[in-house]
């Protein structure tokens, strides 16, 4: 009876393929999609017997309520905090005791939760994603805990490093406008602090549903196995209606911010700069992430060899598109594009973004060389592959990929897509998008110890 | 004496704290059958110059991991250098007798890969990934490095000016200052106590010294090459053998093992000062066994239960039911002639006392009691599972190929593991726990507001003092 029934529903799944490309790497994979609408993606890895998972849910930091700032990461939280029938801990000590690890990420744009194990604790998995997809325990005294943890990572993070993350969470409050792209993600306490448990209800019943969900499993199994316990497992998960997506388009910048910050905690200042970036699905954004991997991707780059070798107005330099979320292809709203640059207390802010300038002026009015091209190509088809490599990455990339697209193909398509992007196609991206009128920057500078004899009765 | 003081602080402050087990729901399905951790193959070869090369062909994936170790990290630097080896790292990519730095990273990156050279205590790797069409252009980079790495004068002063202003950078992180302070005090001056440069050793080193480290640390017959990914072994051999087979050994004597430090650490509480600080940063150490003593597995076991997984009794009591703090952790530290045992925390700083007591407890709850059949097997699990996924990638397995070479372990280590982790029992686990957590062995490093600690720790009646 029990097995008639999953053969028949299994029937009523949307099968997709997609043709493959024969000089790219495509390890197997087939997306369903099941009547309450979690769409499924699997991938067989038979190289380990082990199995990665990730479920991402359509809503991340950027859609928290007003008022919420930090909601959505407190509400990641509270999925680890059990169930009725698996109450705290079960999840952990499950995984953990099946030799695997679980774990949670809030995104500006997806919240995700995967879990790496050996392929014996699939099914054990499973049952709990899909129990916590049903209904939650909703204790008071599990979220007061939790805004004690998470009020603590935030101390870790933030508050209590040098720097404080200050080009992840203060650039994009500064560079937009409107709140979903213009708070601060991580929250503030006083938002944190006036959470309930009525906010995870409503947040749980509007989010949290499998139509709102992409599960993706890569592991040493087959398929429709696999195919089979998911159904299993998930088919009697409701789905529910979820709200309307809200605008979060920006009106165009028109003009540079600037913003200088004290930091209590550290000695040597650092720049933030900020480039509005072009929507994901626009043929401009991925002549983006290129100029972005130019600029950017370690020491043969153009600001590592500009700043830190050549001119030496830098000790560090790190960036690219959606540098404080998934990367320059994973991401569905306004993004930045971010340089983070650590620099010797004797220069100045001026001479830090002079050379920063002719840098980006360089690659605006002549591109780059068909060598320098040819060279980022390979390497970032080859750091693609690597985000590919491990069960629970291709997981991840395969669940993100699909809730934005519907479909896995860009999982698969980066190498291929970067390789078409002409010197032509940077060139112009470099002069119309990384300009001054565009961007944003956060001068971070030492608080002054030095008490000058005039302000000794100042505080 | 410091026993009793500290007893006597527990009975002041007893925890509350007692961890119920829930019962698993009922529908939840069990475990499938165990599918035993595949040992990657490895085909092991010498070359005639004595470097030893191990291969692992993996095909599908493609890419291939390179990692190749020397003899000599922290722990072989001068004694007038601390620190030296990472000056070394950072400019062994900084030009050869045949390319330029800017040449290497170009390189390099044409291959897909980056430079990756970082030094551990016992020994410097230099690693890289590169796409399986571009072996040979990265192979070349790599044997140029190994080779004729040329210190050139400009470069050594542009990185010792850098890495003087990231040392300042790094000394405002607090978990920087604890493990530097940790380290320090378990170790004292012996190989193992140092792990960073100083102002003065980075200003008094020159390019002749770096010329003259190379030297003697990178040299066939004590380094080893691990290849890990989509090849064919005797192309890849062929390979390796016209890149590397040029490469000869000085006649001068060898980087010596690291001996075994002979310090006791003192149980004490040593305080970095530091202003404006939000949180503690608590760093406990103790001497610890290392990987090839007879009870390292079992000293992993218990250590899992204690503090090591995230359903471990520490992270059960102060994170997930008191909220003192975000991410504590517990591990051993293991080099190749000693050990330590470590848990460390970042707590707001009124949960200062109240997280070092139950730290505290909780190490003492681990002698005293011995683990439940439950705790002992979610442990044992959890660790072998633990292998075999953080065995998946290829730098993963290039990486655990140089720590056993290291440690003049064969690489079948890795197929041995799940059965001695299997065969443990509870009284091995509680002897292992008594030998090694009784928490008047440990020193603790407290790094934050210097009033907040001498304030909150005062009560346990340990002695306080400067950081070393």
């Amino acid at each position: 009876m029990t097995i008639t029934r999953r053969l028949l529903l299994l029937s009523f799944f949307l099968s997709f393929t997609v043709s493959v490309h024969a000089q790219e790497w495509r390890p197997p994979t087939t997306l369903k999609k099941m009547p309450n609408g979690l769409t499924v993606v699997i991938s067989e890895d038979h190289s380990a017997p082990t199995v990665g998972l990730c479920i991402s849910y359509g809503i991340g930091s950027r859609l928290e309520p007003v008022g919420r700032t930090g909601f959505a990461h407190l509400f990641e939280h509270m999925m680890f905090e059990g169930t009725p029938i698996a109450p705290k801990g079960i999840f952990n000590r499950v995984v953990e005791s099946g030799g695997g690890f679980v774990n949670g990420q809030t995104d500006n744009d997806f919240t995700q939760y995967y879990e790496s194990a050996p392929v014996s604790a699939l099914d054990a998995m499973l049952w709990l994603e899909a129990d916590r997809m049903k209904t939650l325990d909703f204790s008071p005294k599990n979220l007061d805990n939790q805004r004690n943890v998470v009020e603590e990572e935030v101390r870790a993070n933030v508050l209590n490093q040098p720097y404080g993350l200050f080009y992840i969470f203060d650039l994009p409050q500064r560079a937009f406008d409107k709140y979903p792209n213009a708070h601060n993600g991580y929250g503030d306490f006083k938002d944190l602090d006036a959470a309930n448990i009525d906010d995870v209800h409503r947040f749980y019943d509007q989010y949290y549903a499998p139509n709102n969900a992409v599960l993706a499993i890569v592991g040493d199994f087959a398929s429709d196995e696999v195919f089979a316990k998911v159904e299993k497992y998930f088919s009697s998960v409701p789905s529910k209606p979820t709200p309307p997506r809200t605008d979060v388009s920006e009106s165009p910048q028109t003009a540079e911010r600037r913003v200088t910050q004290e930091d209590n905690l550290t000695k040597v200042p650092a720049l933030g700069v900020g480039y509005r970036m072009p929507a994901r699905t626009t043929h401009d954004a991925i002549a983006g992430a290129v100029a972005g991997e130019l600029l950017h991707n370690g020491q043969a780059s153009r600001f590592y060899q500009s700043l830190v070798k050549e001119k030496q107005v830098a000790l560090s330099i790190n960036g690219g598109l959606n540098l404080n979320g998934a990367g320059p292809f994973e991401y569905n709203g306004p993004v930045l594009m971010i340089s983070f640059i650590v620099y010797p207390a004797d220069k100045t802010q001026d001479q830090v973004l002079a050379a920063y300038d002719a840098a980006i002026a360089a690659l605006a009015t002549k591109g780059p060389s068909p060598a320098e091209l040819d060279r980022i190509r390979s390497k970032m088809r080859a750091d693609w592959y690597s985000n590919l490599e491990l069960p629970v990455s291709r997981a991840q990339a395969l669940s993100h990929a699909t809730l934005f697209d519907g479909t896995y193909e860009r999982a698969y398509s980066v190498p291929e897509e970067v390789s078409k992007v002409t010197a032509d196609e940077i060139r112009s991206f470099a002069a119309k998008y990384l300009v001054r009128t565009n961007r944003t920057i956060i001068n971070r500078v030492p608080k002054r110890t030095d008490k000058p004899a005039a302000s000794g009765g100042a505080q | 004496m410091k026993i009793l003081c500290l007893s006597l602080a527990l009975l002041l402050v007893a925890s509350t704290y007692a961890q119920k087990e829930q019962p698993l729901p009922k529908d939840l399905p069990p475990f499938g059958p165990e599918k035993p951790l595949r040992a990657p193959e490895v085909r092991k070869t010498k070359l005639e110059n004595g470097l030893t090369v191990w291969l692992v062909p993996r095909s599908g994936f493609p890419k291939v991991s390179f990692t190749l170790a020397v003899v000599g990290g922290y722990a072989a630097d001068p004694r007038d250098r601390p620190g030296f080896s990472q000056l070394l790292t950072a400019t062994i990519d900084q030009g050869t007798k045949k390319r330029t730095a800017r040449q290497i990273a170009e390189d390099m990156q044409d291959a897909g890969g980056d430079v990756n050279a970082f030094a551990v205590r016992d020994a410097i790797h230099i690693s890289t990934s590169v796409l399986s069409s571009k072996t040979t252009e990265g192979l070349a980079v790599l044997a140029d490095l190994a080779d004729e790495a040329a210190f050139p004068d400009n470069e050594v002063t542009l990185a010792k000016r850098n890495l003087t202003d990231q040392l300042e950078q790094e000394e405002t992180d607090p978990s920087f200052q604890a493990n530097r302070a940790i380290a320090k005090v378990l170790f004292g001056n012996g190989p193992y106590g140092v792990f960073s440069p100083t102002r003065d050793s980075l200003a008094a080193a020159t390019s002749a010294e770096l010329r003259g480290e190379f030297a003697r640390r990178f040299r066939p017959d004590h380094a080893a090459l691990l290849v890990v990914g989509d090849f064919s072994p005797d192309q890849m051999l062929s390979l390796i053998r016209g890149k590397f087979g040029a490469w000869h050994s000085p006649s001068s004597p060898p980087v010596a093992p690291a001996s075994a430090p002979s310090v006791t650490a003192p149980h004490a509480i040593f305080i970095v000062p530091r202003p404006e600080s939000v949180q503690t940063t608590l760093a406990f150490g103790a001497s610890g066994p290392h990987r090839g003593d007879s009870d390292f597995e079992t000293t992993e076991v218990a250590n899992a239960i204690y503090g090591g997984m995230f359903g471990s009794r520490l992270v059960n009591n102060i994170r997930e039911d008191k909220g003192y703090t975000y991410s504590p952790s517990a591990f051993l530290q293991s080099f190749r002639s000693a050990g330590a045992m470590r848990t460390q925390a970042d707590v707001r700083n009124a949960a200062t006392g109240p997280s070092f007591n139950e730290i505290l407890y909780e190490m003492n709850r681990m002698v005293t009691t011995s683990p439940t059949e439950n705790e002992l097997q979610q442990a044992k699990r959890n660790l072998v599972g633990i292998e075999a996924i953080s065995l998946q990638s290829n730098d993963e397995v290039a990486g655990e190929l140089a720590d056993l070479w290291m440690r003049g372990l064969p690489p079948e280590e890795i197929g041995n593991y799940g059965r001695k982790v299997a065969a443990i029992t509870a009284d091995e686990v509680n002897a292992a726990a008594k030998k090694y957590f009784p928490a008047a062995h440990f020193s603790v490093v407290a790094v934050g507001e210097e009033k907040v600690i001498r304030e909150a720790l005062a009560p346990f009646g340990l002695p306080i003092v400067p950081a070393p």
